[in-house]
């Protein structure tokens, strides 16, 4: 488990690092965290040409609050978003799917642009980004653009990124201060990826529901927006017959596969339980919110 | 620890330390990262080897050529099995047992490769990293043979053979019966049977194998560190393969960071890296990965099981019968062969219980999977499982309470020594009272209503029992894998007394975490009567240890705490004879404690233990008339039939009505160990046992598809239980020292593992009672239960 020669580079700057990117192609990889590439490359799954260490380019670690937005740099640490208050604060839904990833060590060295980078459709961050309707900004030779998160994921560990490109920022829109969280998740075993979880963000007013969010990890080729579910949830209200017809829709939404860990079928099932189980966490934190 | 004044009677002197919680000496270092495993030596020139291992489950190799690789930078050498040809011998696992077929492990894959993971060819190069990139321009062309991929298809007559010259897959076929149990069923008021599935077990280590050999021409001795439980056991096999003599080669095991069984056989990496040593005359380094130590070291269990118990109307068993199908893997290993788990099971099924009818049967088969070998438990969890689950549900036939039926079938104190069905003798087993404790410290009626309540409320709960008994300490009455050719009936204890009145107390015995360097040096000092700090205790290196061969099967407190005992009687006595002649006075009138020599009847009166040790160097004028001198004995020990160990595990748990997630609320061990040496120790070992039949029970599977290739190849996908799944394991303890062994001590190395995987299924099972579901298959995931409700539920 020695991973194959490569080339290793370690910019101090964005540009630096574009450059690099340019100049290799598709035969470079990013070296962020580390916390998924460099087990691809000890089991020799990978033989890129050479590496581009980005943990020395300090300007890609940030978390700050900028027009309303919270923007968080791509080589911001997991474990520092745990530890934000502002993250807390602002994004409470964000801080608590971080304590649900791997174990402390991984997040001490993961990193947020590289797990959505990676795009692991079981990881936490992807589906959160996906459930808060993030931007993601991705800066290649010709510039800047922005993206939202629904488009950046396209399949398993796939995404709109171009080869030449890196995510440099991931901006996020705080819900409204009424709206209650909850991210649920199945997972075997403390730390290990979840078997399925499900993201929700609800806005209630008693049994009225103003607005709803709902993503799951784990039952697709990319972490899944449950629209159909939100919309029964907003025409039918927070009822018990509303929050079961939404957790039902959710279960047909998916489109799990099977392994060894669970069958396509456990999933699906997974995903009515946790659906239900977030909306109602969701609403009773809204509840908690306003009081 | 409560200290006694000198001038009690001997009886209330002795024993001091054995009994008492003595903080583990060697967890400072261990524990602070100041151990010396294999990886933390590197002799000057070392060089790195990296084995080039099959992609595919069963293959003939068409061609392999090695010469590109050895052109590759840093590369050394590369060799294949015809490069081994005159440097080793052929390791063949023999076994005197009737019905079994013996066959070769070739350290090097010859012809052809039957499993994912074995190794052809070793690239030796200056780093590790250098001799993988070689590996790539290694050309291997392969013939893919027809997958053996489990055990019934590789017993059909048809299947296609793993080795041409057994002419079967069926590697070796066995039966043990007594009374008439066909007859004995067919009159039963009440059966039960199942058929049940005991899933494929992986051996996680902290420490992965490695080893290292040396072979200095200077001194023409081959020097082996390995990761291994068996060091003297090592390395009389490779004196045999390498053709050196045995006090050419020693074998080193310092500091080993797990075992449990799986570093217990000869590997063959080890043979492979001392031929290479012995040639290239430099150091080799091979340490394996966790993907290459999930592929080649041993693995264990897999058995399928079809069971039926039979019982009278007031639940008295009459008799059992099983045929049992095990999953041997590709090869059978040495020394322990692929009899060894097989065996076990049907030798253990009968259990704690009175069977006066028993079948049954065995039969160990070839895939292509990783070779069998011996883990925490061999046969015993199995076996457990499969007979508490039959009383279980006897129980409920019956309506009766489960404790009930086992305190009613347990074989009882008047009946020991008892033999068992399968002709093993159990000496004596608490079985009565563990249950009764057991019973007691669940607080049982509370529990019960506790249940009733829950249930009340829709949650699923449940309580399981689970009793075992084993045999441990065994001697050469029983060999540890019957009908192999060596013996593993003794050990030994080389006691030195220098002048200065230490001890230095050396061992064949080898521990792997299990705190040897504390519990023997407590044994010691009390045989010596000298303090506890006096006494160093050095395992697991044969250039210095005596004649033995290593620790497994629960042995190293019986074998090596009896010989220790032993020698420092002998030591004793003569340490007395020299302190009688320097005090003019009758050694029998003399004791020792606490490292002074003392009379009996005038404690006021003696001389400290140093002065004695340095008399005994001191030459023959200080010494008595003809007694020769010195303070140094090895002494051996042989405890022929072996102790038995028993307990009863209670789990209680809660299954989540949705998410089937199965959380253990409780976990309780009554268990009787016979005199303990060293309570803390004792508790360790439990708790690290039940937290691995916890992984058993709940999370651990070795998945091979139908191709053969392996799914569980690293441990995201292998999933051991780790702290976060575990609670607070209560261990409470009946000490009734053994009739049968020097010091009363009984094995319990295992125990922990044996009951878990029963007491937790069974617990399942009473939570999952109101819809009809019985647990008959480990682990018992979630998707399992999801399946079992659906289909109870009559949800398609």
């Amino acid at each position: 488990m020695k991973p194959p020669p490569f080339a290793y580079h370690a910019p101090t700057h964005l540009d630096e690092a574009l450059a690099l990117l340019e100049r290799y192609g598709d035969d470079a990889k990013v070296l962020a965290g580390g916390q998924s590439l460099m087990p691809l490359l000890n089991f020799r799954l990978s033989y890129p040409s050479a590496l581009i260490d980005i943990n020395r380019v300090a300007e890609l670690s940030y978390l700050r609050q900028e027009n309303g937005q919270v923007c968080i740099g791509a080589l911001t640490r997991q474990r520092t978003i745990e530890f934000s208050e502002l993250a807390r604060r602002q994004l409470p839904l964000l801080h608590e799917a971080t304590t649900l990833v791997g174990h402390l060590p991984i997040r001490t060295r993961g990193t947020i642009g590289g797990s959505l980078a990676h795009a692991d459709p079981a990881a936490e961050y992807p589906t959160v980004a996906l459930v808060l309707d993030a931007e993601l900004v991705l800066q290649g030779p010709g510039g800047r653009r922005s993206i939202p998160a629904e488009e950046f994921f396209v399949s398993y560990l796939t995404t709109a990124l171009a080869p030449n490109e890196i995510v440099t920022e991931i901006r996020f829109s705080p819900a409204p201060r009424t709206s209650g969280w909850a991210f649920e998740e199945v997972a075997r075993r403390h730390g290990d990826f979840a078997l399925v979880g499900v993201a929700g963000v609800i806005d209630t007013e008693g049994e009225q529901c103003r607005t709803a969010r709902l993503a799951a990890a784990g039952a697709g080729p990319t972490p899944i927006r449950l629209r159909a579910a939100e919309d029964i949830l907003v025409r039918e209200g927070v009822t018990e017959q509303g929050i079961q017809r939404a957790a039902a829709k959710a279960a047909e939404l998916v489109e799990p596969d099977s392994d060894i860990h669970a069958s396509a079928d456990f999933r699906r099932h997974l995903t009515e339980v946790l659906t239900r189980r977030a909306i109602q966490r969701a609403r009773e934190r809204g509840q908690e919110q306003r009081a | 620890m409560s200290s006694t004044e000198i001038g009690e009677s001997v009886e209330e002197l002795t024993p001091k330390f054995v009994g008492a919680r003595v903080k583990r000496r060697e967890d400072q270092r261990l524990l602070t990262g100041q151990g010396a495993y294999v990886d933390d030596h590197h002799p000057p020139g070392l060089l790195q080897a990296a084995f080039l291992r099959s992609p595919y489950a069963h293959a003939r190799i068409a061609r392999l050529d090695t010469s590109a690789a050895l052109t590759r930078p840093g590369v050394v050498a590369v060799l294949t099995s015809k490069d081994l040809v005159p440097l080793v011998k052929p390791v063949r696992a023999a076994s005197k047992m009737r019905e079994y077929k013996e066959t070769s492990f070739p350290p090097l894959a010859v012809e052809k490769v039957r499993y994912v993971g074995e190794a052809l060819a070793v690239v030796i190069a200056e780093s590790r990293y250098l001799a993988e990139d070689a590996l790539e321009w290694i050309n291997v062309e392969y013939d893919p043979l027809p997958t053996v991929a489990n055990a019934p298809t590789a017993a059909q007559p048809d299947a296609p053979l793993l080795h041409d010259e057994a002419g079967s897959n069926i590697l070796l076929s066995r039966e043990f019966a007594r009374g008439d149990v066909d007859a004995a069923l067919a009159s039963a008021a009440v059966r039960v049977r199942d058929r049940f599935r005991f899933r494929r077990h992986a051996t996680v280590c902290m420490e992965n194998r490695g080893c290292l050999a040396d072979y200095p021409a200077g001194t023409g001795e081959l020097t082996l560190r390995s990761a291994t439980q068996c060091p003297g056991l090592l390395r009389d096999a490779l004196a045999d393969l390498l053709d050196m003599p045995e006090h050419r080669i020693r074998v080193v095991a310092a500091d080993v960071g797990g075992g449990f069984g799986a570093k217990s056989s000869l590997y063959p990496e080890e043979i492979v890296l001392c031929a290479v040593a012995r040639r290239l005359k430099r150091p080799v380094k091979w340490i394996s990965d966790r993907q290459e130590d999930l592929k080649t070291s041993t693995q264990a269990w897999d058995e399928i099981v079809d069971a039926e118990l039979g019982l009278q109307a007031d639940g008295t068993i009459i008799g059992l019968r099983a045929d049992v199908t095990t999953d041997i893997g590709a090869y059978s290993i040495y020394p322990w062969t692929a009899t060894l788990e097989p065996i076990q099971t049907i030798s253990f099924l009968s259990g704690p219980y009175r069977m006066p009818h028993y079948r049954g049967r065995n039969r160990g088969v070839a895939t292509c999977k990783a070779p069998m070998g011996p883990y925490r438990g061999v046969g015993r969890p199995v076996t457990t499982f499969v007979l508490e689950s039959l009383m279980d549900r006897a129980a409920r036939l019956l309506a009766l309470d489960p404790a009930e039926l086992r305190l009613k079938n347990y074989i009882r104190a008047d009946e020991f020594p008892y033999k068992t069905p399968a002709g093993l003798v159990w000496d004596q087993a608490s079985l009565t009272e563990c249950m009764q404790k057991a019973r007691d410290v669940l607080d049982a009626d509370t529990t019960t209503r506790w249940r009733a309540q829950a249930r009340a409320a829709g949650r699923w709960v449940g309580i399981g029992f689970a009793t075992y008994i084993e045999l441990t300490g065994v001697g050469s009455a029983i060999p540890v894998s019957p009908g192999m050719p060596i013996a593993t009936g003794t050990e030994a204890a080389f006691l030195r007394i220098d002048p200065a009145g230490t001890v230095t107390a050396t061992f064949s015995v080898a521990p792997q975490g299990q705190g040897h360097e504390t519990a023997l040096a407590q044994v010691v000092a009390d045989a010596l009567g000298v303090a506890f700090d006096s006494v160093r205790v050095i395992c697991g290196d044969t250039a210095l240890a005596p004649q033995g061969t290593g620790t497994y099967a629960s042995r190293s407190a019986v074998l090596a705490g009896g010989a220790a005992i032993r020698a420092g009687q002998t030591l004793k006595e003569k340490a007395l004879k020299i302190a009688g002649h320097m005090m003019e006075s009758n050694p029998a009138n003399l004791d020792i404690r606490d490292g002074q020599v003392f009379l009996r009847d005038k404690p006021e009166r003696g001389l400290p233990f140093r002065a004695v040790a340095k008399t005994a160097y001191a030459g023959l004028r200080r010494l008595p008339k003809d007694m020769e001198p010195g303070l140094e004995v090895t002494r051996f020990y042989d405890p022929f039939f072996g102790t038995a160990s028993s307990a009863t595990h209670v789990a209680v748990v809660e299954v989540d009505t949705e998410t089937y997630a199965v959380t253990i609320k409780r976990y309780i061990v009554v268990e009787d160990c016979g005199r303990i040496i060293n309570p803390l120790i004792v508790e360790g070992q439990v708790r690290g046992g039940v937290a691995q039949g916890i992984g058993a029970a709940l999370y651990e599977e070795v998945v091979y598809d139908d191709a053969g290739q392996l799914l569980t190849g690293s441990l995201v996908d292998y999933l051991v239980p780790t702290a976060s799944e575990l609670l607070p394991i209560e261990v409470h303890h009946i000490e009734t020292p053994s009739p049968t062994t020097l010091g009363g001590f009984r094995g319990m190395g295992e125990g922990g593992t044996i009951g878990a995987p029963a007491a937790i299924a069974n617990a399942v099972s009473d939570a999952l009672s109101h819809l009809g579901i019985e647990i008959n298959e480990i682990p018992i995931t979630p998707e399992k239960l999801f399946r079992l409700v659906r289909a109870a539920e009559g949800t398609p």
